[in-house]
């Protein structure tokens, strides 16, 4: 088609113009029947469409045979001027069928796109546009939009019927697989979805998640896509969170909160969070700094993630870059009863193809800082959980939001120890210490993958890569930030580098890894040898 | 990388619940251990913990990698005595009051201000000693769970409510008065020598008669003892007030709000049934005087009608005249 997004042009009619047709004769779209199609073409044939500009004279349909063919004829016309130019006409009326539970305005409310078109053309595409929203409600099993003629007296009018198929079954569930950038680690969720209860396109969930951190997550949501008014879907999450931190820094987090997503969009994403979190040591060797921690706190925090990822995949980028900044700022409560810190992180990827064996360069640079404010807050530590921690079980390439992980060191393997508690019963442990984190975190990495020379890897996905990454925890809090020097910073990066097999399958991405540590330190949890990552999508 | 907490390593630290109604820790379990400390002479630092009140591992002990909780090994004051840091008791151990005492203190009186914290009275001491540094509602759920508590491990259900309360108030009022002819005149209870013994009672006493309201039924019994009310004061004036001029920066791990003071220091020694005659008589006098007020109301409003719906009368005779008139 020329010109299909041209202003549509103002002449009027002259010659046969209004034609019912569906669009799913042009456009390929998910829909149940298509003798349905035919049936109602010829019934709107016998509305009258010629009669809309020709007059009352209604050519007189012979056989079936005829009809068709004279349909057929029309169609080619139409087509034919649709190739030339636009094609003026507007939306006369939207009429919703089929929705008996669905409240009409959340129909509507996705089929204001419709309002503004001008032309053909751009009616098609917006009814595409509408089809693919509506379907993305997902309460309907199918959604099937018709464009009928509008009415006689209004030429140049067309009607739009939306028909939709509410879900026989609302009740679904699922189990997948995801990795959780800043846990370091993948989960395993288990859900079930009830659509569609209340006839606002509320989806209601609640889910079962296993984190091979020993995290151990029960949540309930609710998703709503239009709240009074509202431009975007609010959701709203409760949830107990219970993680297991004992081996690493001796103390066990357990939340439970309630998480609003404000706003959310194809960049943005706003979301408040409250909640109730109480860190306890049932081991009872925790060392000092984590004994000063533990206790009940109050959450409330607003976060504000910009993501832009333009990379091909995230399971083996091999062009284009990505970007993402986080934001999270605690202590929303008119009293400095809560935690108040500001956290802010950010990380930037770029892949350079190199245009043999399908080889690509990934650059990744990540960062993170947080603080503490309010009174005296140079002097204040920073919480716990809030920190940064390197290392863990996935591929630093997969996992995009901030600094977690490097390749060879492991679960929150580097960084700032403290002794913990010596417990005098003769098979003491002396060299036990305390994971605590950083308030700054910086890693970088390099990764080159490649295709192997054989075909059957080749078929399977199957590559190889070679990598390199560092990276380095300080702390800044509790007057800590007057020793701090970029030099010293720099001079104690950790670093690794190493070869590795990639194995992606369906659900996650696995790696076979020989990592050679080639800067650590003495508490560091790391290893020269054979690794195995996996990262969920 | 830097190993944090290679300093001060020799320095013991007493973890402990913050400072309320004029006492260095206004917690029951706190402050006994830190008189105990004091009454041995023993250099500490005092720290602060306002963010886990149902801990049971506070109070704590701690110098480097030493630890000695409150939940193990029969709590802090049986943790140092065993590791040979502090022990005022070596020569008591013996001595078989001195453990039955020890035995009454920490059962029926331990009991009975665990009672009258958390249900006794209106638990508002408790919310302040423990739940002031806390955001509101963690606070209210947490001091629910704790109540709930309490009444499992004291037995109390809603048919045997009555029958406990006068249990436990009668166990503390024979604790009390064996542990004032205990007393008598001395400066401690054993020998005129101070023993965990003394730590443990003098701070359940300073707790009642500082921490509890006015209207507990324990203060008042306790009250009913003025030896031990001297005993308890002398004992702060020396330990407490004296040292904390004296005493090194505290650390304190959370912002905690400001201690406000108790008033004066002159006891009144009426017992709970007093004040309640008084305050029957001050009600009464405040429900005739409303009742009057309240006549004098009823009266105003009917006068006000009457007078208005008279006026009404008279505007709408003053009308039908008018009408009257034009019509006529």
């Amino acid at each position: 088609m020329s010109n299909p997004d041209s202003v549509p042009d103002l002449t009027p009619p002259d010659s046969e113009r209004q034609k019912p047709f569906d669009t799913n004769e042009i456009d390929e779209e998910e829909d149940n029947g298509g003798d349905e199609n035919d049936v109602e073409d010829d019934d709107e044939d016998e509305d009258g469409n010629d009669g809309v500009f020709r007059g009352p004279n209604r050519p007189k349909p012979q056989s079936r045979e005829a009809r068709f063919r004279s349909e057929k004829l029309k169609m080619e016309s139409l087509l034919q001027r649709m190739k030339t130019g636009p094609v003026s006409v507007r939306v006369h009326d939207v009429i919703i069928k089929g929705n008996t539970k669905t409240k009409d305005h959340i129909i509507e409310a996705e089929t204001e796109v419709l309002n503004n078109v001008g032309s053909m053309q751009e009616l098609l595409k917006a009814s595409q546009i509408v089809n693919l929203r509506l379907q993305a409600l997902e309460i309907f099993d199918s959604v099937k939009i018709t464009l009928d003629s509008g009415p006689p007296e209004l030429p140049g009018t067309a009607n739009v019927i939306i028909e939709v198929v509410e879900t026989a079954n609302p009740l679904s569930g699922q189990i997948g697989a995801f990795t959780k950038a800043e846990a370091g680690s993948s989960i395993v969720e288990g859900s079930l979805k009830y659509k569609n209860l209340f006839g606002y396109g509320d989806l209601w969930d609640g889910s079962l998640a296993y984190g091979f951190d020993h995290s151990t997550e029960l949540s309930a949501g609710l998703y709503l896509p239009r709240f009074k008014g509202l431009v975007t879907p609010v959701t709203a999450r409760a949830y107990l969170l219970s993680q297991d931190w004992l081996k690493f820094s001796s103390y066990k987090e357990r939340t439970m909160g309630l998480s609003l997503g404000l706003f959310s969009s194809e960049h943005h994403d706003v979301a408040y969070n409250i909640a109730w979190r109480t860190l306890t040591d049932p081991s009872q060797v925790a060392s000092r700094f984590v004994r000063r921690q533990l206790g009940h706190n109050l959450l409330s925090s607003l976060k504000y993630t910009f993501k832009v990822d333009r990379r091909n995949s995230t399971m083996r980028p091999t062009r284009g870059y990505a970007f993402v900044s986080t934001t999270q700022l605690g202590g929303l409560v008119p009293n400095n009863r809560s935690l108040r810190f500001l956290r802010q992180e950010f990380d930037i990827r770029y892949v350079v193809p190199l245009g043999f064996y399908r080889a690509a360069l990934n650059f990744g640079v990540s960062g993170g800082v947080v603080f503490p404010w309010g009174n005296g807050f140079s002097s204040k530590p920073s919480s716990l959980p809030e920190r940064f921690f390197l290392g863990g079980n996935i591929s630093p390439v997969c996992a995009l939001g901030g600094p977690t992980a490097l390749w060879g060191f492991k679960t929150r393997g580097l960084g700032p120890t403290e002794p913990r508690r010596q417990v005098n019963d003769g098979t003491a442990d002396p060299s036990g210490v305390d994971y605590l984190g950083g308030d700054l975190a910086f890693t970088a990495l390099a990764d080159l993958s490649f295709d192997l020379p054989f075909r059957w890897f080749r078929e399977k996905g199957i590559h190889a890569h070679v990598f390199a990454c560092a990276g380095n925890v300080a702390k800044l809090t509790e007057n800590e930030y007057r020793n701090f020097s970029v030099q010293k910073f720099v001079e104690s990066l950790r670093s690794s580098v190493g070869v590795g097999l990639v194995v992606p399958t369906s659900f996650f991405r696995m790696e076979l890894n020989y990592c050679y540590i080639m800067k650590k330190f003495d508490h560091d949890r790391a290893k020269t040898g054979v690794r195995l990552t996996f990262s969920a999508a | 990388m830097e190993q944090v907490g290679e300093r001060e390593s020799e320095e013991f630290t007493l973890i402990a619940r913050k400072p309320y109604f004029d006492l260095p820790t206004a917690c029951p379990v706190c402050l006994p251990l830190f008189i105990y400390l004091k009454l041995a002479h023993f250099p500490f630092r005092l720290s602060f913990n306002s963010i886990f009140p149902d801990s049971d591992q506070i109070p704590y002990v701690e110098s480097g990698t030493y630890v000695a909780y409150n939940n193990e090994n029969g709590g802090v004051i049986e943790r140092l005595k065993q590791d040979g840091i502090v022990d005022l008791d070596s020569e008591f151990h013996s001595v078989p009051d001195w453990v039955a005492m020890k035995a009454m203190i920490s059962s029926w009186l331990a009991d009975a201000m665990m009672y009258e914290l958390w249900v006794g009275s209106d638990g508002k001491s408790a919310c302040k000693i423990y739940y002031s540094d806390i955001s509101w509602p963690i606070g209210k759920v947490l001091f629910l769970k704790q109540v709930y508590s309490v009444k499992q491990r004291l037995g109390i259900t809603k048919d045997n409510a009555e029958q406990r309360e006068h249990e436990i108030y009668k166990r503390a009022k024979i604790a009390y008065g064996a542990l004032s002819t205990r007393l008598g005149d001395q400066n401690f209870l054993f020998d005129d020598r101070p023993s965990s013994l003394d730590a443990t009672f003098l701070g359940h006493v300073l707790v009642t008669l500082h921490a509890l309201p006015e209207t507990s039924v324990l203060r008042s019994k306790l009250l009913e003892h003025n030896n031990i009310v001297r005993y308890a004061d002398k004992l702060k004036m020396e330990l407490i007030e004296s040292s904390s001029s004296s005493s090194g920066p505290q650390i304190h791990s959370v912002p905690s709000s400001s201690t406000p003071k108790r008033g004066p220091s002159n006891w009144s020694s009426k017992p709970k049934s007093k004040p309640k005659r008084e305050k029957t008589e001050e009600e009464k006098k405040f429900k005739r005087r409303a009742k009057y007020f309240l006549a004098a109301q009823l009266l105003a409003v009917l006068l006000f009608l009457s007078v208005m719906g008279g006026s009404d009368a008279d505007d709408m005779e003053l009308d039908d005249e008018d009408e009257g008139i034009v019509y006529g």
